[in-house]
């Protein structure tokens, strides 16, 4: 066997930025990330399209009148769906660890354990990020093209930030979605408790409360606090929080779920 | 060198290891042996950090393996044949891997090559056979170029080719001064691979010994005798405490005598003997007869939870 060479001279110590690097690795030598990504993504953009055709025609038929809040809440809706997606490709960052062993060879690896799920938030983070903002400018102009003359511009007052708002969303669903698949470890339960949490209870949970609750309670779920960054005012039925705040909230979920996923990471057996 | 002390592991109320304590020295292939639920893969998993230990410590190089600096240049583990996913190719599983540590993508290739699979490292891993799987986790192990290599049954499901690559890279790992251990529930496979026997059973403690002293050890005394006069000989023999059964007529095996004793009895009666062998209990024999209480009790605990 020849021997790793040189390695007395060299320091192979265990680095975050070396983690981060080798959770790239794992994220890009995948063909299905670059398959989702591009799928959610075109998806994402054409439902764009057709609520930007149907909200123009909402305009002739006089049933709305144009407001950039409207257009943009036409162009951002099918965001809740790249969100999902991105969301359940989060939860298989960890999961499909678990799943298939990998895990395994990965803590022996980082046997100091939490530098793997910090790396692969980062990694998520850094992948969902630049592919989320594209799909936001992109719904939101290809929109506006299909809503014709009423449509908005990107120049348009709060236009810029609720495309922040719109990528931000995604990415902080994708982080939301490793927590839970730290925490469970379970594909299958994992990705259910995902798709309950984030968008069964918030279309239940109305029909339990009376609307003054609703006021005081719906606007802190993720769902509705993510969609609340790229709300540009006067457009739902469910009261929101202004976007800053709205921001804070979702990063304070991943921050939970995250934090839970590590403590648990660290104190079980793997 | 690996030292485990006083290594209690419960999963609730049942106990997989219970007070181990043994030590793994470099340039020796060290058998580790016991029945299936012994509890040699948790003592594997906790000795590389997967397992906490309940009470007691594993440690490597005098510390735990969580505490080394650069881990896989430590310790080279396979403990799961499929430790990968299928989706990736072998090549960016072990590269992934490399990364953590910075060690070199030529690192890689060296491994890939090393185990046999430089022609298909950029296929997907799913599609590999149980043999070129185990081949992929032996490459995993020695990435880092490890001082000390721990493998878990690692000739599982191989073909005689695999079996007789795996004994010769243990070997090679051992001659270089690393410390091997590798785990089998099987002697006959450990007879012919390890130098030295780590032997448990329910979780504790068995035997540490060399090869030699095993057998030594367990050399029973049984004494196979022919002789003509069988029939007198063998009253005689039991009249002096001995067990005595015999498979063919003419042919005696005697428990609890030793061979000069029958020889100096049988020409005080002036009976004829024409042979007169002691048997030497088998490294397989020694290792049941270790074990026989472990494997009971694992059937018991089968009966009773079926």
């Amino acid at each position: 066997m020849t021997a790793l060479a040189g390695h007395d001279r060299v320091d192979y110590r265990v680095t975050m930025g070396r983690v981060v690097r080798s959770e790239w690795t794992k994220l890009r030598s995948v063909r299905s990330t670059w398959v989702m990504l591009a799928a959610a993504a075109l998806l994402t953009v054409g439902l764009a399209a057709a609520f930007g055709y149907g909200y123009g025609q909402q305009i002739h038929s006089g049933e709305v009148h144009p407001s950039t809040a409207e257009a943009a809440s036409a162009a951002f809706l099918g965001l809740d769906l790249f969100a999902l997606v991105v969301g359940v490709f989060g939860v298989m960052r960890m999961t499909g660890e678990y799943g298939s062993g990998l895990i395994g060879a990965s803590l022996l690896a980082v046997p100091r354990r939490l530098p793997v799920l910090w790396a692969k938030a980062l990694a998520l983070a850094a992948v969902i990020a630049p592919v989320a903002l594209a799909v936001s400018v992109a719904s939101f102009l290809i929109s506006q093209v299909f809503a014709g003359s009423h449509g908005a511009g990107l120049g348009d007052p709060g236009v810029p930030r609720a495309i922040l708002g719109a990528a931000a969303y995604p990415v902080a669903m994708g982080l939301l979605g490793l927590g839970i698949g730290a925490i469970l470890r379970h594909t299958a339960a994992a990705i259910t408790v995902f798709a309950a949490a984030l968008l069964v209870i918030p279309a239940l949970l109305p029909a339990a409360l009376s609307q003054q609750a609703q006021d005081a309670v719906m606007k802190y779920l993720p769902v509705v606090a993510g969609q609340a960054m790229f709300d540009l005012g006067e457009a739902g039925p469910v009261r929101l929080l202004a976007p800053g705040a709205a921001a804070v909230v979702l990063a304070g979920y991943v921050i939970v779920l995250l934090a839970g996923g590590a403590a648990l990471l660290q104190r079980r057996d793997a | 060198m690996i030292e485990i002390q006083d290594l209690t592991k419960r999963y609730g109320r049942t106990v997989a290891v219970d007070g181990l304590s043994f030590t793994v020295r470099p340039g020796h292939v060290t058998g580790f042996l016991g029945p299936n639920g012994a509890g040699k893969s948790t003592t594997m998993r906790t000795i590389v950090g997967l397992d906490h230990p309940t009470t007691g410590t594993a440690t490597v190089a005098g510390r735990r393996y969580r505490d080394h600096a650069a881990p896989l240049r430590e310790v080279g583990a396979l403990l799961e044949a499929r430790a990968f996913q299928k989706a990736r190719s072998a090549r960016n599983h072990l590269l992934a891997l490399a990364q953590t540590h910075g060690i070199p993508e030529v690192r890689v290739d060296a491994v890939l090559a090393m185990v046999g699979l430089e022609e298909v490292g950029h296929r997907r891993a799913g599609g590999y056979s149980l043999g070129m799987a185990q081949r992929l986790g032996v490459a995993a192990a020695l990435l880092g170029d490890p001082a000390v290599v721990v493998l878990d049954e690692p000739v599982n499901g191989l073909d005689p080719d695999g079996v007789l690559w795996v004994r010769t890279l243990l070997k090679t790992l051992a001659t270089q001064g690393r410390t091997v251990l590798v785990s089998s529930h099987l002697m006959s496979e450990m007879a012919v691979t390890a130098d030295r026997l780590v032997i448990i059973g329910r979780g504790r403690l068995l035997a540490e010994a060399s090869i030699g002293e095993l057998t030594a050890r367990a050399g029973v005394g049984r004494v196979l005798v022919r002789s003509p006069q069988a029939t007198d000989l063998r009253e005689l023999l039991v009249g002096r405490g001995a067990t005595v059964t015999s498979a063919e007529p003419g042919v005696l095996q005697v428990d609890g005598l030793g061979a000069g004793t029958i020889a100096d009895l049988a020409v005080g009666r002036g009976l004829a003997v024409h042979e007169l062998t002691p048997q030497h209990a088998s490294l397989e024999q020694a290792y049941m007869e270790l074990t026989r209480d472990a494997v009971q009790y694992q059937d018991q605990q089968r009966v009773m939870s079926s």
